[in-house]
């Protein structure tokens, strides 16, 4: 079995005294890719700054983040840049510079090709775009190849397809598939979506507990049902089974 | 297009012209025409104070603006240089080398806004217009002080408030010193250019890419400062030299602080080597003062940039 390149041992969150998270012991190891599932506000994007090692410590409690057995804590910011990359839900952008000065500057350990990253995302024709040009799609998969090829094997992503079109997400979720080389942690809400990209899933419950497993055995309908507060149904059709919220 | 051109460096040789030609028309010219003697004594030192502090104040914009991750910072807007003004004041009355009152009148106007800016600077929001708007109240709040001491205290000393206030090159001095200091800033940017570079990105993606925010911004803080106190120590406190050039030089598509960092501080130059040439030609013999002809030129640049949403 991989050794786990992050790891919790009873990780609380709170917010406005709401318990978000509670006591989550879990792991992910290389070569997975986990998707973390919940309602609005259910703490996702808490759990993935937490994990990034960004989130707002006085809403920790209990037991700590580790990256590679040491605390994240304990990390110099220049060593955690060579181990964790972080997709924040939406980049602001102030000053003018191109995609691919953007690349360039969010290299730390040479991983990925800078251009063969943008080929897989649909966005060469971006290279030379000023990024206060771009749509909100386009800035996000740009966002995308910044944590690729800053060369960390621990990817955060949350929610890496808000803003990409029904292609864009097909397109994101089989490059994701190529990362086998990594830790994927993401947060998303299409269930289909997840269906495809996911190795595992994380469910956040609105009571703060948490559930996971392999993908396959997390997905079904009375978990859904628990997760999302209303029913689901598997539809299976030629495409394969597609879940449908009712 | 901003952008399309990264490696600008027609630009770079003409803008390096054009400083050449500003600084040989403004040594020739003059209301007592061509004297080697009073070029010399007169004319050089006074295009030389206004390089240097053209330079330190486009280099004080400069790193104000990744400071504070707002591309309309600039130390006369956001107060720092009336901090310096006050601070070179109260320096005079209680007998203190004024560039040190200037330096920490500086510094201390600086600290405040970071500290007021605070919040905004931790938001990811666009919180381009607050910090804007605490920045000109510290400025009026230090030109009103800054009014009070000149007031209370008619010292024949002291220069008048259309100095401390506007900036005025006809008395300048200091003017070795405002060129040796903008070199030791360029070098000093220069070496962290890249790690300014993300700091332009945001302070999380700065850390997040392993880059000491906090050291950088304190470094940053200290830079601009003391960039803006020797200027007004200088000439007073001329505004909107920190805006413009860095603003323009990004409009014409040069955006890495490498090239910044030298490109800057040459275009300060010659801006204000050239307002000061307009200053003293325009009503001859009649002197203007050159951080008015400055704040012409500077405040609708800034009016058109705030317009286009702080880009």
């Amino acid at each position: 079995m991989n050794p786990p390149l992050i790891e919790t041992r009873a990780l609380t969150l709170v917010a406005a005294g709401r318990v978000l998270v509670r006591s989550l012991d879990w792991r992910a190891a290389i070569g997975e890719r986990w998707c973390v599932i919940g309602r609005n506000a259910a703490g996702k994007s808490s759990l993935l700054r937490a994990l990034a090692g960004v989130g707002d410590a006085a809403l920790q409690r209990g037991g700590p983040v580790s990256w590679l057995g040491r605390v994240v804590a304990d990390w110099p910011a220049a060593d955690a840049a060579a181990v964790r990359a972080f997709l924040p839900q939406q980049a602001s952008d102030r000053f003018p510079a191109t995609v691919q000065r953007l690349l360039e500057l969010s290299v730390v350990q040479p991983r990925h090709e800078a251009a063969a990253t943008l080929a897989a995302l649909d966005a060469v024709a971006l290279g030379g775009r000023n990024v206060l040009e771009l749509s909100g799609g386009e800035r996000q998969r740009v966002a995308l190849a910044q944590c690729a090829v800053q060369g960390a094997p621990l990817l955060l992503l949350d929610e890496p397809v808000a803003f990409q079109d029904p292609a864009h997400q097909l397109q994101v979720a089989r490059w994701l598939e190529t990362l086998r080389d990594h830790a994927l942690v993401i947060s998303a809400h299409d269930v289909n979506w997840i269906a495809r990209a996911a190795t595992h899933v994380l469910a956040l419950l609105p009571d703060g507990h948490c559930e996971q497993g392999s993908a396959a055995e997390m997905l079904d309908a009375d978990r859904l049902q628990r997760v999302y507060g209303c029913d689901w149904r598997a539809v299976e059709g030629d495409a394969g089974r597609v879940w449908v919220a009712q | 297009m901003p952008g399309s051109n990264p490696r600008p460096t027609w630009l770079a040789a003409a803008l390096v012209t054009a400083t050449l030609v500003v600084l040989t028309l403004s040594l020739l010219l003059g209301s007592a025409g061509l004297d080697i003697e009073l070029i010399r004594s007169l004319r050089a030192p006074r295009v030389a104070a206004a390089a240097g502090v053209g330079a330190l104040l486009a280099q004080s914009g400069l790193a104000m603006q990744a400071l504070l991750r707002n591309p309309l910072a600039d130390p006369y807007v956001l107060g720092t240089s009336g901090g310096a003004a006050v601070g070179a004041l109260l320096a005079l009355m209680f007998g203190v080398a004024m560039a040190f009152g200037a330096a920490a009148g500086a510094l201390a106007a600086g600290a405040l806004l970071v500290l007021l800016a605070r919040r905004a600077l931790a938001a990811s929001d666009d919180a381009s217009p607050r910090l804007i708007l605490s920045g000109a109240m510290l400025a009026a709040v230090f030109g009103a002080l800054a009014t009070l001491l000149l007031t209370l205290t008619p010292d024949q000393q002291l220069r008048g408030a259309i100095f401390w206030l506007v900036g005025d090159l006809s008395g300048a001095d200091h003017a070795g010193s405002t060129l040796i200091a903008a070199v030791l800033f360029m070098l000093a940017l220069l070496a962290r250019h890249r790690a300014i570079d993300r700091l332009l990105l945001g302070s999380e993606a700065a850390h997040l890419l392993g880059e000491p925010v906090r050291r950088l911004r304190l470094e940053l803080l200290v830079c601009a400062s003391l960039a803006a106190g020797l200027a007004v120590a200088s000439a007073g406190a001329i505004g909107f030299v920190g805006l413009v050039v860095p603003q323009a030089l990004r409009l014409a598509g040069v955006q890495r602080t490498c090239e910044l960092a030298w490109l800057a501080p040459v275009g300060g130059a010659g801006l204000l080597m050239a307002a000061d040439l307009v200053s003293r030609s325009v009503a001859s013999p009649v002197e203007l003062p050159v951080g008015a002809v400055m704040a012409l030129i500077g405040a609708p640049v800034f009016i058109f940039f705030l317009a286009r949403g702080g880009r």
